[in-house]
Parts: C-alpha cells; sequence; structure tokens
C-alpha cells in the first residue's frame, strides 16, 4: 500500500510536469499552427536563469521567480524575432524553422555558459520528507504537484474569465475572424507565447528542483514527451493536452516501477506502443479540439 | 639558365620540404565539441594539445618526430565519427585519438582496423572497447579495474548488502555497477537489487521507491550514472529521506557533482588520479593554469596529456612511426611513466593497469582522498 502511495505521487508529480509543457506546446499551436520545439529551450533558458541568479548571490525564492520571468522573455524574444516573421507559414516550414532555433539555443547555450550540466543547490530544507499513513513522501513532488495543479488552475482561470483568454481561445477557433473583429492579433499571439513561457519556467523550477542541474539539453527529453502528450491528447486541444501528460507521466513511473527487469530496456517502446494503440482507437486524441488537425 | 636555376630552387625546396613531412608524425583527433561527449573530449583535448605544444617547442617527440595533429569536430554522433576518421587516415593520420567513450572509439577502431592504425580513446573505460582488434588501446584505468577496487574498499568498509542501478544504454554504464556486483560477490557480498534506468531518464523517483521497498535494505547503492542522471538520481533518492552510502564511477568526479551540496555529502568514487601536494599531477596543474588561465578541474585533462607520453614512449620504443611497429611497442609497454599515474599495458588487454583512486565527496563541495591502489589482474571481472 504504501508503495502505491509513494509510486502514485511520483506518477502525479511527473505528469504534471508533462502537463505544464504539454499545454505551453498547445496554446501556441492552436492559435499559430507552430509546433514549437524551441519550447525545451526556453525551459532550458529558464534553468539556466535560476543558476545564474544563484551564482550571483541572490536568495533562492528570488532565483526561482528570475527563472520563471527568464523563460518568459525568451519566450517573448523568440516570438516577436523568430516566429512572427514566419506567421501564416505552413506547419512543416514552422517545425523546421522551430527545430533550428532551438539548435541556436543549444549551442549559445553550450558555448556561452557551459557544455557540461552546471549544479543548482537548494537549501536541505526543500529535500525533506513527511509521513502519510507510514508512506514517506518527498517535499519537492508534493510541492511539484501543487505548483503543477495551481499553475493548470490559473491558467484556466485566465481563459475562461479573463477578456484576454476569451480573445485566445476566439484566436484557436478563427485567427483571421479575430482580426476582422477589431483584436489586435499580435497582442493575442504575444500573450500566448508569455503563458507558454510561464509554464516553461514554472516547469523549469520544479525540473531543476527535482534533478539538481541545468545542462544544454535539458529540456530537450522533456518537451518529446510533452509533444507525444499533445498528440495522445488531441492536437490543439488544451485539456487533451493535459491529460496527455498525465497520462504519459503516468504511464512512464508505471512502467519503470512495475515491470520486471528483463522488460525494463524497452519501458520507452511499451509506452509508445500503447501511446499508438490509443491513436488507433482514438485517431484525433483523447479530448480533440473542435477544429482537430488529425493527428 | 634562369629557367635550370628555378627548377634546381623548387626541386630542392620539395625535397626539404619532403624531408620535413617525413619526420612529421601525425595524429587524427575526434574530438566532440557539442553533444553529450562535449565535456569530456574538451578538457581531454585541451591537455592532450598542452603538451603536444610542449614536446613540439622541445624538437617533438623523443626531440625527433614533430607532431602534427588533425582535430576534427563529431558532434558526439557516431555516423559523423566514423566520417571523421575516415577523412583523417586520408590526410595521412598515423595514429588516432578517439572520443571519450567506448562506443564511438568502437566505430572508429573499425575504421582505422583495415590499415592497423593504432587507435586509443580519449578516456572510454569500459573494457570491450579493445576487443575490436589488436590496434585499440585504453588509456584509462578500465571500468573492470575501478569495479574492483571500489567493491574491495566496499567490503572492508563492512558493507554487505549493494543495490546496482545500472543503464543498457551505453558500456559505461551498464558494465561498472555489473562488475562491482560480480567482485562484491565473490568477496562475500550480495546484490539485494537492481533498477535499470534509460539515459537522460526525466525521473528516478519510481527507482528510489523502489530501492525504499527493498528486503533486505541495501547499505550501499552502487551507480555508474553520469551527468544529469546522476544528480536527478541523488536528489530524488536523499529527497526521499533515504540516507544510504552511494558509490560510483569516475564520472562522479566533476565539479558539478561536487557543487550539488548535502546531497553528495559522503558520496564515493573511483578516479584515474588525485593531485597530492607536490606530484606530478599538482604540477600539471599549476603549469596549464600559467600558460592557458584555466585550471584543470577533473582528470581529462591530465590524461590527454597522458596519451602523448604514451604515444612518445611507444614511438621510442619501436624506434619508428610505423603504425604496426608503434601498435606492438604500445601493447609491450611496462611502467610506462604518466602524469596521472604510471601505466602498463603488457599483459592486459591493452587497457592499461593503472592506479585506482578513491576519493569522498565532502559537503562544501571538495574532495577527499581515501585510497590508491592497482586492481589484482588475476581477479578482474573479464568483459
Amino acid at each position: 500500500m504504501d508503495l502505491i502511495i509513494q509510486q502514485s505521487i511520483n506518477a502525479i508529480s511527473l505528469g504534471g510536469v508533462y502537463a505544464m509543457l504539454a499545454l505551453g506546446l498547445a496554446i501556441v499551436f492552436s492559435i499559430v499552427g507552430l509546433i514549437n520545439f524551441a519550447h525545451g529551450d526556453i525551459m532550458t533558458f529558464g534553468g539556466y536563469g535560476i543558476f545564474l541568479s544563484l551564482a550571483f548571490g541572490m536568495s533562492p525564492v528570488a532565483a526561482l521567480a528570475i527563472g520563471i520571468g527568464a523563460a518568459v522573455v525568451m519566450a517573448l524574444t523568440l516570438e516577436r524575432t523568430a516566429f512572427r516573421a514566419m506567421r501564416g507559414a505552413d506547419v512543416v516550414t514552422l517545425l523546421i524553422t522551430s527545430f533550428a532555433v532551438s539548435e541556436i539555443l543549444k549551442v549559445l547555450f553550450q558555448n556561452t555558459i557551459s557544455a557540461r550540466p552546471v549544479p543548482i543547490s537548494f537549501p536541505a530544507a526543500w529535500s525533506g520528507t513527511y509521513e502519510i499513513g507510514g508512506a514517506t513522501i518527498g517535499v519537492v513532488p508534493t510541492v511539484s504537484i501543487i505548483v503543477a495543479f495551481v499553475s493548470l488552475l490559473g491558467l484556466t482561470l485566465i481563459l475562461r474569465r479573463t477578456a484576454t483568454g476569451m480573445a485566445m481561445r476566439a484566436a484557436a477557433e478563427d485567427l483571421e475572424m479575430l482580426k476582422l473583429l477589431g483584436v489586435r492579433a499580435n497582442r493575442v499571439v504575444a500573450m500566448a507565447f508569455a503563458l507558454s513561457g510561464l509554464l516553461a519556467g514554472i516547469a523549469a523550477v520544479i525540473w531543476t528542483a527535482q534533478r539538481g542541474s541545468v545542462d544544454p539539453m535539458m529540456g530537450f527529453f522533456p518537451v518529446l514527451k510533452a509533444f507525444i502528450a499533445t498528440v495522445l491528447g488531441g492536437l490543439g486541444s488544451l485539456g487533451g493536452a493535459v491529460l496527455g501528460g498525465f497520462v504519459i507521466g503516468i504511464l512512464e513511473v508505471l512502467t519503470q516501477a512495475f515491470l520486471p527487469d528483463g522488460l525494463s530496456p524497452y519501458r520507452d517502446a511499451i509506452v509508445l506502443a500503447l501511446v499508438i494503440a490509443a491513436l488507433l482507437w482514438r485517431p484525433d486524441g483523447l479530448l480533440p479540439a473542435q477544429n482537430a488537425n488529425r493527428s | 639558365m634562369t629557367f635550370k636555376k628555378l627548377l634546381l630552387t623548387t626541386t630542392s625546396a620539395l625535397v626539404l620540404t619532403g624531408a620535413a613531412q617525413a619526420e612529421d608524425y601525425v595524429i587524427g583527433v575526434m574530438s566532440a565539441q557539442s553533444g553529450y561527449l562535449a565535456p569530456y573530449d574538451g578538457p581531454a583535448y585541451a591537455g592532450f594539445q598542452f603538451c603536444v605544444d610542449q614536446r613540439n617547442a622541445a624538437g617533438g617527440l623523443n626531440g625527433e618526430y614533430m607532431v602534427k595533429t588533425i582535430v576534427k569536430d563529431t558532434r558526439s554522433d557516431i555516423a559523423e565519427g566514423v566520417k571523421v576518421v575516415q577523412e583523417m587516415l586520408d590526410d595521412g593520420a598515423q595514429f588516432i585519438v578517439s572520443s571519450a567513450d567506448a562506443d564511438p572509439t568502437i566505430a572508429a577502431a573499425q575504421i582505422t582496423m583495415a590499415d592497423g592504425i593504432p587507435t586509443m580513446t580519449f578516456a572510454g573505460t569500459a573494457p570491450v572497447l579493445t576487443q575490436v582488434g589488436p590496434h585499440v588501446f585504453g588509456s584509462y584505468p578500465a571500468d573492470n579495474q575501478q569495479g574492483a577496487v571500489l567493491a574491495a574498499y566496499a567490503r572492508d568498509q563492512g558493507l554487505q548488502n549493494v543495490y546496482l542501478v545500472k543503464s543498457p544504454d551505453s558500456a559505461y554504464t551498464l558494465g561498472g555497477p555489473e562488475y562491482f556486483g560480480e567482485v562484491f560477490e565473490s568477496l562475500g557480498g550480495n546484490i539485494v537489487g537492481t533498477s535499470n534506468y534509460s539515459l537522460n531518464q526525466p525521473d528516478f523517483s519510481a527507482i528510489v521507491t523502489t530501492i525504499k521497498a527493498a528486503e533486505p535494505q541495501p547499505d550501499v547503492i552502487v551507480t555508474w550514472a553520469w551527468e544529469p542522471d546522476f544528480p536527478a538520481f541523488i536528489k530524488a533518492l536523499r529527497g526521499a529521506g533515504l540516507d544510504t552510502q552511494v558509490m560510483g564511477g569516475d564520472v562522479l568526479d566533476t565539479p558539478t557533482v561536487r557543487g550539488l551540496g548535502d546531497v553528495v555529502d559522503g558520496v564515493v568514487h573511483t578516479s584515474g588520479g588525485f593531485p597530492d601536494e607536490g606530484s606530478d599531477y599538482a604540477r600539471f596543474i599549476d603549469d596549464f593554469k600559467a600558460a592557458t588561465g584555466t585550471t584543470p578541474d577533473n582528470n581529462y585533462y591530465v590524461n590527454g596529456c597522458d596519451i602523448v607520453n604514451m604515444i612518445e614512449q611507444a614511438v621510442a620504443a619501436a624506434g619508428s612511426t610505423d603504425p604496426g611497429a608503434v601498435t606492438e611497442a604500445m601493447a609491450e609497454i611496462e611502467n610506462g611513466k604518466g602524469i596521472m599515474s604510471d601505466f602498463t599495458f603488457k599483459g592486459t588487454d591493452r587497457m592499461p593497469l593503472r592506479d585506482v583512486v578513491v576519493a569522498r565527496i565532502t559537503g562544501d563541495g571538495e574532495k577527499e582522498f581515501v585510497k590508491r591502489t592497482k586492481a589484482d589482474p588475476a581477479t578482474l571481472p573479464k568483459p
């Protein structure tokens, strides 16, 4: 029982990070049709923001805030310098642009900061544990779950209750119509990128707190998983992205925890096979967008 | 007359140039400038080139052969590595120094096999890498040496039960813990569990939870995980409230791991060397820093320099730069003089027998010397 509680916490914690990253990808995709593979590098930039802030002697809390801010600034910068000029291009062109931006950022991180991972050391108390019914639960996974849910809830409120959020949802439905109605499309798109950067920054905070280091490739693998999550959930569907993130995270942890040793090298293959099976069953994803692009 | 003079002059110049080139020893160097090998190839190449420059300033290897290096970036990509090795051979390379891991070295050695060009890895430690052919050499103490020394140390400390965390994704991360386990069991210890992880695995909490549930509980956890996997693992382990002793391979001997703070306090790892005060290694650090402004903060720098020492001693023993002769001479070196440590190829499978250091990380980001010893070749686990 203890084992099940602990593995459930692990699964939800990892799923929460994937869900935030997947949602960041989905927000941008739903509005401008861009699958932004540089999203992982925005997360990495947030991680380096935390590292540099700590290196310059700032308090850990200030460093986390700067890390999140750095990710937002990077997301807005990329939108303005790289992606705005490509607005309206086809999906493949946008995809290749995002790969190019991603590669450029990786090389910049490597050559201006370090090719090696750099350490991030938070106070020891942040790595503490507490007991629930005999199960020992880590503080960091718990905080990451809370932060993930609060972030997702906050974003839902923004999208549903604010004028900007409604404009973003309208843009996701029909950007051209939004322009005809006199809404400033550039502002809406920039807001989408800012929110996506905010989610990447929060993911960077959780990721670095759990992993203890930042390297140029830090964001690549989680965003790859997040991309799979968006496809599984339904490309362009915000709710689907969140659901897909949690499903992928839970599958990864469960297969890690309960597969026999002999099968463990096939863990990723098994998870992806399950994703393919789900897509054969529901080709548009688990929660498809209303104007779904068939995945 | 003028034409004859010109012809004579040109011919003489060509002859002289040809004579000078005949004395050059061309060494091809695979050096990943980006990707997962860059953190290892970069320092190793810096140390290598530093000592090549020193030799050339003194008249070349053994005062006889000026070294010309051809350095090519592999981007940590094996296919790219194979391509650049072929290019370097086409450009006349007589010796290849390959990237700091077994897999790219094995790929490079397949290319150099046809001409029997001696091929030495910057720092690959998986002993399987020399199985490609008699022209392939290691330079660093192999994983089975490190595993054997660390297992003996663990048993000396009275540790009885070990949990192994390994990854089948690379020969290094898989082999190290397995060699440790083999020797540990032969010395009376028990393996109470193993977990496999993937390189760059996002999350280690499931493995940590499995370790917490292991019965009996391990006295020590052993992994050859490298960055960023090791920091993620140790953070998850300590974050789950487990303070079990952790031990690992030489890849933990980095400023990044030491910079993780309290979570790595007491972690024990192997290493290829330790810069004791007044040692050749300490002097190398001072010289390198004075010349370049960079302080070597890991063993890859000094091992890069020791590769120059190995080549120089092999060329001296061969009496020529002929690839076959150098290969044979290298394989016969016994108690060769190195800076990180001395090296012996004779009687080995061309992974040099060298000192293995055991060190302990302290909570203030330093490492302290624990012991230095050589593995017993008679009891080394087979690759």
